[in-house]
């Protein structure tokens, strides 16, 4: 399995919502489409699940033509809608054989999933009656029941209240073992508990793609931040003084301080702290969170 | 073809479950059935309301046979309330599966435009169909009960040549429904034209060629004279025609995604 995306464009009334994107992801992966609000991550989505035609470029799933892949293609929508009048067992069976799924399979296939997503219990309940997370567990039931080699999901925990959220993330966390997962979402938490890369988007473009890794080492930026006692400021002094220390700024009864080369000077600079008597309340290597790694992303480019 | 069979069966389930099949055919009975008790009636009815004042139906007046009766029904109770039962009763057909995502949805599978159309225009029909030929056969035992027996032989090419009109109300209420968004504007819009086509039958020859609607005057004429005019041949073929492009039309608009997505 390979999803390729290449240069997909697509403009709603002259407004350009995915421009020139191109991304590929590889069998086994999980991959989150991260970004601000109306960065496009929905239309994208929208093309590579075929709900909607691109008006340029075109998304291949092992070298074929998406429209043509549909069965190998599980999508949970942003809000998964049901006839509310069916019951969760008659739902996934209308979705079942209509990716294929044959009749025989049915009853051995359903029961299974519905424990899976925990909706045991609730095979003769109407759709209707369901809460936003069941509705939400019953989406992901319904992609994963014709055994597709992809899955997508639009915002799949965005709109659930925390306890669904937890639950339908770890129910995410349980089927990307087994399959390839491509998800879209704005909140940076839940990319960062399931997925292992992110592309990240604003106005349609995409500006990062990387793991989560190399996302967090590169933007290591040799700072030591260490929290002193006021009685021991004028070390201050002494440290913007010593050869490897590039920089030196004072936040509150912080001090963090930029150095040549993070392995090496970081027990120097401890020692020398020790050395002055210093009283150290707190030794940390300093990073930017993924958090602040988005920010700069998102609001600089 | 699969597809074709899922989406036919979830509709039948879904008007199951909201009572169609009941109130559908029963409309039609009622429907039926008025024409012949109301007509076999309206003289004394006149006479118990309005006797007093000196007003009567004409006693004079031949009496009817079931094969006229049989024929105002088609064009008295079929024709204007039954239409808009059906029209109303059908709108929603495809735009709410628009207007929840559902169609999307179903789209995302590998499911072709086509056997989704082919599934609603199917089920729908043989919906409709039933309802008015149960309704039909009602009338007909009124008719035959109350005034003359209506011959067999014409009495059923008639109720296929009507069928065929139906066929058109129905595949003409999908595209409507396909095209447009709110259920009042499909109504209407379905309403007006499609009764706009029965009323005018009968202005032109020509206009009555390539309009849809003659049929069900044809199956009125073969009801009462017992005869079809030499040009059901050409209003059939002309009935296809349109029956065709119609769902061409709803073909191409949901293929390329031209209704409104949510």
């Amino acid at each position: 399995m390979k999803l390729e995306i290449r240069n997909v464009t697509k403009a709603f009334n002259g407004k350009v919502a995915v421009d020139n994107f191109s991304m590929d992801v590889e069998a086994g992966s999980c991959v989150g489409l991260i970004g601000p609000n109306g960065a496009g991550k929905s239309s994208l989505i929208k093309v590579i699940s075929n709900v909607i035609d691109s008006d340029g470029g075109e998304v291949l799933l092992d070298g074929q033509i998406i429209s043509k892949m549909k069965k190998r293609i599980g999508y949970l929508p942003q809000y998964p809608n049901f006839y509310d009048w069916m019951t969760a067992t008659e739902t996934l069976s209308f979705m079942g054989r209509l990716s294929g799924l044959l009749k025989q399979d049915e009853s051995r296939t359903i029961p299974g999933i519905l424990a899976k997503v925990g909706l045991r219990g609730e095979e003769d309940s109407k759709v209707g009656t369901f809460s936003g997370g069941m509705k939400q567990r019953l989406g992901i039931a319904q992609a994963l029941l014709h055994n597709p080699s992809l899955i997508v999901m639009d915002e799949p925990v965005s709109a659930l209240d925390p306890i669904g959220r937890r639950e339908v993330l770890n129910l995410i966390g349980e089927i990307k073992k087994e399959t390839t997962i491509l998800l879209s979402t704005h909140i940076l938490g839940d990319a960062e508990e399931i997925c292992e890369r992110f592309a990240i988007m604003k106005n349609g473009r995409k500006i990062e793609d990387a793991t989560i890794s190399n996302l967090l080492n590169r933007n290591v930026k040799n700072k030591l931040c260490v929290r002193i006692t006021a009685k021991d400021q004028k070390w201050i002094a002494i440290v913007k003084n010593l050869p490897y220390v590039k920089e030196v700024e004072v936040i509150g009864s912080e001090v963090i301080i930029q150095v040549e080369n993070i392995d090496e000077n970081k027990t120097q600079v401890l020692k020398n702290a020790l050395e002055h008597g210093v009283d150290i309340i707190k030794f940390e290597m300093k990073n930017d969170s993924l958090e602040d790694i988005f920010l700069k992303l998102v609001v600089m480019k | 073809m699969n597809a074709f069979k899922v989406l036919t069966k979830k509709e039948f389930l879904q008007m199951l479950r909201d009572n169609k099949v009941i109130w559908l055919p029963l409309v039609f009975i009622l429907l039926g059935m008025t024409q012949p008790v109301v007509t076999y009636y309206l003289p004394s009815i006149v006479k118990a309301l309005a006797g007093g004042q000196g007003i009567m139906v004409d006693p004079n007046l031949t009496a009817l046979n079931g094969g006229e009766v049989l024929a105002s029904t088609l064009a008295s109770q079929f024709d204007q309330l039954g239409l808009m039962i059906l029209v109303i009763s059908m709108m929603g057909m495809i735009q709410a599966d628009k207007a929840d995502g559902m169609l999307s949805f179903i789209l995302t599978r590998p499911v072709t435009a086509s056997s989704y159309i082919a599934g609603k225009v199917t089920s729908h029909f043989l919906m409709a169909a039933t309802s008015v030929a149960i309704g039909y056969v009602a009338s007909t035992i009124y008719a035959n009960y109350l005034f003359t027996d209506v011959p067999f032989s014409r009495m059923i090419p008639a109720l296929f040549l009507y069928l065929v009109w139906v066929l058109f109300i129905v595949t003409f209420t999908a595209m409507i429904s396909t095209i447009f968004h709110g259920q009042g504007v499909i109504a209407l819009i379905s309403i007006v034209f499609l009764i706009g086509c029965r009323i005018t039958v009968g202005l032109s020859p020509i206009l009555d060629i390539i309009n849809s609607a003659s049929l069900s005057k044809h199956a009125m004429t073969l009801l009462i004279t017992g005869t079809i005019s030499s040009n059901i041949v050409i209003n059939l073929l002309v009935t296809l025609f349109w029956i065709v492009l119609i769902l061409y039309v709803t073909n191409y608009w949901i293929a390329n995604k031209k209704f409104k997505h949510v």
